[in-house]
């Protein structure tokens, strides 16, 4: 079926947001020159076709997710000359409130969800609106636009694998301008046929010629048609050559030579278009030169404009690292006697009570469909809740991080169960540029709620790729709530309050304590982060620890007392934020600080605290703030060399009577 | 309109680079797109683009083949034909405002019950330890009141070092000597009628240290062995008999020395003694005048102080205690009569002096004062 060849009113709006976004990456390269432009700018010159031809079949609610040379897909997707000029001038005015520049286009208002310093997370997102449309039951789709440097990135293979088998409402669509910055894709290119690639993927390719806009609109209205349709995604590759450097500011002619770029501008996309606006008598010169003059004049103002507008208020340049203010929770105390249930079960609880409640949550797993997660994170929930909403995965770590960003992004509320904390490594880029950076960058209009869960810890032999802890690295990075619960009852207040938050929710669980039991009210409620559990009271010294370190403390704590010691135990309960209010309280009281944790010391939360107890608790020190670590190696399998790389109760206790006379 | 021809930045963080020549005449006509100059960055040589039709003005005070030119600066401008050349100026865009966000993660104070005593810090502790002093007692100048280690040590020596060094030489004198102290009485009765005579005729009587320390030279001349000191294993004679005197001043205990008292009318010794003292309190002693002693007087009698045993004002061999003349019922010829009293404290060196001599010392000296036997 092939759809009526578009009208001159169409055509004519092709050629006006063609003209209009040449006019602007014209007056930006010529503001870079002048120095308005204070970083980085990437013209989209000679490429305007694919975006416009693209764009011209969206609607507002449909996700366009993009790339570093972004200012085309912003342009065509609704975001205003001014908005685009004035971000690039690091005004208040610019669509990203002067946050991003040129690489970071932020306006979701009309479903321009960003543009990304980083090659490849935009195919991921993009399939996550797709996924987040689905679920909704919407007929949107999500469009991602990238270069040929993308295709040669495991997120294009990751992406495009995830949405064909889930047949997701997105269209890809690669621009493939014969360089990856300046290395030459003919060389990078195994196949240097990118539409060819789709078969390997179950979809449909289309080789378009990038510079053709009428044969982009044409493909381009069948490839969304079949995503809003249910049948799934569809690579379009276009063809197509940037007659600009890389950057303003560039050299050019190292990596290609000044003929080739003279040979390509005479194919210029909207020539061809004007040439046949005229041949086919659809327009006149003087009506095309009307509007070009019309274009320019539209492009001054804006330019006029943005440089008139006001710098960001300095004062803001820390806000919206997080959704708003937290919720205020009133958390019911422990009941004493209540009964007893397994962190594993408190943790399922919560989950499957929020499902139930919330049905835009949808979990991402290994394994937790029917089979019910590895750890039982998900058991009987895919017989309530259907395949949807309990997707099993292929091992596709960045895949479906990184979708699940783009799913958070568009309304809808991923669970991402990765098993094992270690097999996330693989998707850090994706949390950390992308996931934990969004609310950020797009001034607080976009909301993150996605919940990253898994297994940490140290036990039964695990071995160095199922045992890992990384709540300090994560913690290390604005933009992320870090949890890591030691008790069934905090496991699920925790739980339940992530699933209500609008930030990123790294939830890592310690498989040593997955079997723990413990008293947990059956109705639910939510415990804030930030809060520190006083878990033992005592005069003595103060103890900090988390996860399964909380056990071994009490213990020890325990066989202390006996001798006189009187320990307080503090679990923060959550790393990002750190409560270190009630360390600080504790401490004036004890004098005395040990952290007991069992990641690695360099640079950990023993060294976060120690270093805000020295500056805010210095005068209630009584002696040096210690720490206990585990040893700072790779896990190893060996019973005994296992043991020797975790502290444990004795040592704990040892530790602990060290301190208090010192 | 006149648009300038400015100097961009190529590449992240070019400031500077090297103008390496038009590309185009002076007046030539230029259109959009074509090379105007070059320019050399760190990374490369580049042809620099003009983004409008016109004539070129190159400015004639503007940048020659070779020289360094700032990125933003203008070197010329791209006129419309017959437009008038416009003034170099530096583009009058308001830099964006550029300073640092505040501290966000100020801390809250503490909640907690209230410490009870003055926050100090544990260096000042230490150095309270090491020194030997109460830092509570310090004034906290921190910036929350805290006790610095500066503010233990201007506890212990307000005017400076002076504290410390009377730690240290005092502590090197218990280490180093083996002191023994011996103590008598002895009948000042004709000293104190001797100081009435005098007094009657003039207000500038020697006191009674002077009196006893022009005495103590006098039993020094009889037994020097008080008069030396302990060096590299022996026992080294000293060349003349230089008492220390010691006043107590505000910043502390300061001793000035006497020279050659032997040969000192009681005259001069009242006259220099007064001066020492009283420079010593105005804290206007020279070093040399604080070294060299050979013996040391020191008197608490002022204080109603009787006896004590006074530490050796190392490396000499011997030191002086003078108690409050008291009058007391004393038994003469077996009759009860008001007789006025002093008490000697005498500190030496038992590595030097033995008991018995220093005793003979102190015997000579108590017949002196009682017969107030001045020569």
């Amino acid at each position: 079926m092939s759809p009526p060849p578009p009208g001159k009113d169409r055509l004519l709006s092709l050629y006006r947001k063609m003209v209009l976004i040449r006019r602007c990456e014209e007056q930006l390269a010529k503001s870079h020159q002048r120095g308005l432009i204070h970083g980085a700018c990437h013209t989209y010159v000679g490429q305007e076709a694919i975006a416009v031809g693209v764009c011209a079949h969206l609607r507002t609610e449909d996700a366009v997710f993009s790339t570093h040379r972004g200012h085309g897909h912003a342009l065509a997707k609704g975001v205003s000359a001014e908005q685009l000029i004035a971000e690039l001038y690091g005004r208040a005015t610019g669509c990203s409130r002067g946050r991003g520049g040129s690489m970071h286009l932020f306006a979701p208002e009309v479903g321009m969800m960003g543009t990304s310093g980083i090659v490849g997370p935009c195919i991921l997102q993009a399939a996550g609106a797709g996924y987040s449309f689905r679920l909704l039951k919407r007929d949107n789709v999500g469009v991602a636009f990238f270069g040929d440097g993308a295709v040669n990135n495991g997120a294009f293979h990751e992406g495009l694998n995830l949405a064909s088998i889930w047949k997701l409402p997105a269209v890809f669509v690669c621009e493939n301008n014969e360089f990856a910055t300046e290395v030459p894709f003919k060389y990078s290119a195994g196949n240097p046929t990118v539409a060819s690639r789709a078969a390997s993927y179950g979809m449909a390719g289309v080789d378009l010629d990038g510079n053709d806009v009428l044969a982009i609109h044409a493909a381009a209205t069948d490839a969304i048609e079949r995503a809003r349709q249910g049948g799934g995604p569809t690579l379009l590759e276009c063809r197509t050559y940037r007659t600009r450097a890389h950057a303003e500011g560039m050299g050019d002619f190292t990596y290609r030579t000044r003929e080739e770029v003279e040979a390509w501008k005479p194919r210029c996309p909207i020539a061809r278009l004007r040439a046949h606006l005229l041949g086919a008598a659809l327009a006149s010169e003087t009506e095309l030169a009307n509007l070009d003059a019309e274009i320019s004049a539209e492009v001054e103002a804006a330019h006029g404009a943005a440089e008139k507008a006001s710098w960001p208020d300095p004062a803001c340049a820390a806000t919206h690292v997080f959704a708003g203010p937290a919720r205020p929770v009133t958390t019911p105390p422990t009941p004493a006697g209540a009964r007893e249930i397994s962190y594993m079960q408190a943790t399922l609880e919560a989950l499957s009570f929020e499902m139930k409640h919330n049905p835009r949550i949808f979990v991402l797993g290994e394994g937790i469909g029917q089979r019910g997660g590895n750890f039982k994170t998900t058991a009987g929930l895919y017989d309530l809740y259907g395949p949807e909403r309990l997707r099993d995965t292929p091992i596709s770590e960045r895949g479906f991080v990184g979708l699940g960003g783009g799913a958070a992004m568009t309304g809808s509320r991923p669970v991402i169960d990765f098993m094992f904390a270690d097999f996330v490594l693989d998707a850090v880029g994706e949390i950390i540029n992308q996931i934990a950076k969004i609310q950020y960058m797009s001034d607080g209009r976009i909301k993150m709620p996605i919940l990253l869960r898994g297994c940490i810890g140290i036990g039964h032999s695990a071995a160095t790729h199922h045992s890992g802890n990384y709540y300090p690295m994560y913690a290390h990075f604005p933009g992320l709530r870090v949890v890591v619960p030691s008790t069934p009852y905090d496991a699920k207040g925790l739980l339940h309050h992530a699933l209500r938050c609008d930030d990123p929710v790294l939830f890592l669980e310690h498989r040593e304590l997955l079997s723990l039991k413990g008293s947990t009210p059956e109705g639910d409620y939510e415990i804030p982060f930030g809060q520190a559990a006083v878990v033992r009271e005592g005069k003595d010294v103060t103890v900090v620890a988390l996860a399964l370190m909380v056990q071994h403390v009490l213990k020890a704590s325990a066989t202390l007392a006996a001798e006189g010691i009187s320990v307080e135990l503090i679990d923060p309960r959550t790393v990002a934020p750190l409560d270190v209010d009630t360390i600080a309280q504790s401490v004036r009281k004890t004098g005395r600080l040990l952290i007991v944790d069992e990641a690695f010391m360099p640079f950990g939360i023993g060294a976060e605290i120690a270093a805000q107890i020295a500056d805010r608790g210095f005068d209630d020190l009584d002696a040096p703030v210690r720490r206990l670590n585990g040893v700072h190696t790779p896990t190893p399998y060996s019973p005994t060399l296992e043991s020797a790389v975790v502290p444990n109760v004795e040592q704990i206790a040892q530790a602990i009577r060290s301190l208090v006379s010192e | 309109m006149a648009i300038p021809i400015t100097v961009p930045r190529l590449g992240w963080n070019m400031e500077q680079g090297i103008f390496a020549g038009w590309l185009k005449a002076d007046g030539a006509a230029v259109r959009a797109g074509e090379s105007l100059f070059t320019l050399e960055s760190e990374k490369a040589t580049q042809d620099i683009e003009g983004f409008d039709d016109g004539v070129l003005h190159i400015a004639p005070d503007g940048p020659r083949q070779g020289d360094i030119v700032p990125v933003g600066a203008i070197i010329g401008f791209v006129l419309e034909p017959g437009e008038a050349i416009p003034a170099l100026t530096s583009p009058a865009a308001a830099p964006p405002k550029k300073e640092m966000l505040a501290a966000t993660e100020r801390v809250p104070a503490t909640q907690g019950p209230r410490r009870t005593e003055p926050a100090s810090s544990p260096r000042a502790r230490r150095t309270a330890a090491k020194l030997g002093v109460d830092w509570r007692h310090a004034k906290g100048t921190g910036q929350t009141g805290r006790i610095r280690e500066r503010d233990v040590l201007a506890l212990t020596a307000p005017a400076g070092s002076t504290r410390r060094i009377i730690a240290e030489r005092m502590l090197a004198s218990q280490r180093s000597t083996a002191p023994v102290t011996l103590m008598t009485t002895v009948d000042a009765t004709a000293l104190v009628k001797l100081r009435k005579q005098w007094k009657v005729v003039s207000d500038l009587i020697p006191t009674f240290t002077d009196l006893l320390v022009k005495l103590a030279a006098s039993a020094i001349e009889k037994h020097p062995l008080l008069n030396s000191r302990w060096e590299n294993d022996r026992v080294v004679a000293s060349g003349g008999v230089h008492i220390g005197i010691a006043v107590d001043t505000e910043a502390g205990l300061l001793v000035p020395v006497l020279r050659d008292v032997s040969t000192l009318s009681l005259k001069d010794l009242a006259a220099q003694t007064r001066d020492l003292i009283e420079r010593a309190r105005q804290r206007k002693l020279s070093a040399n005048e604080m070294q060299g002693g050979t013996f040391t007087v020191t008197s608490l009698g002022a204080f109603g102080i009787d006896a004590f045993t006074p530490i050796i004002n190392y490396p000499e061999c011997a030191i002086l205690g003078i108690g409050r003349i008291r009058r007391c019922p004393v038994v003469v010829d077996d009759a009860i009569v008001i007789r006025d009293q002093v008490t000697l404290s005498l500190t030496f060196d038992h590595r030097i002096a033995d008991g018995a001599p220093a005793a003979r010392f102190l015997q000579t000296l108590s017949v002196l004062i009682e017969k107030a036997e001045f020569v």
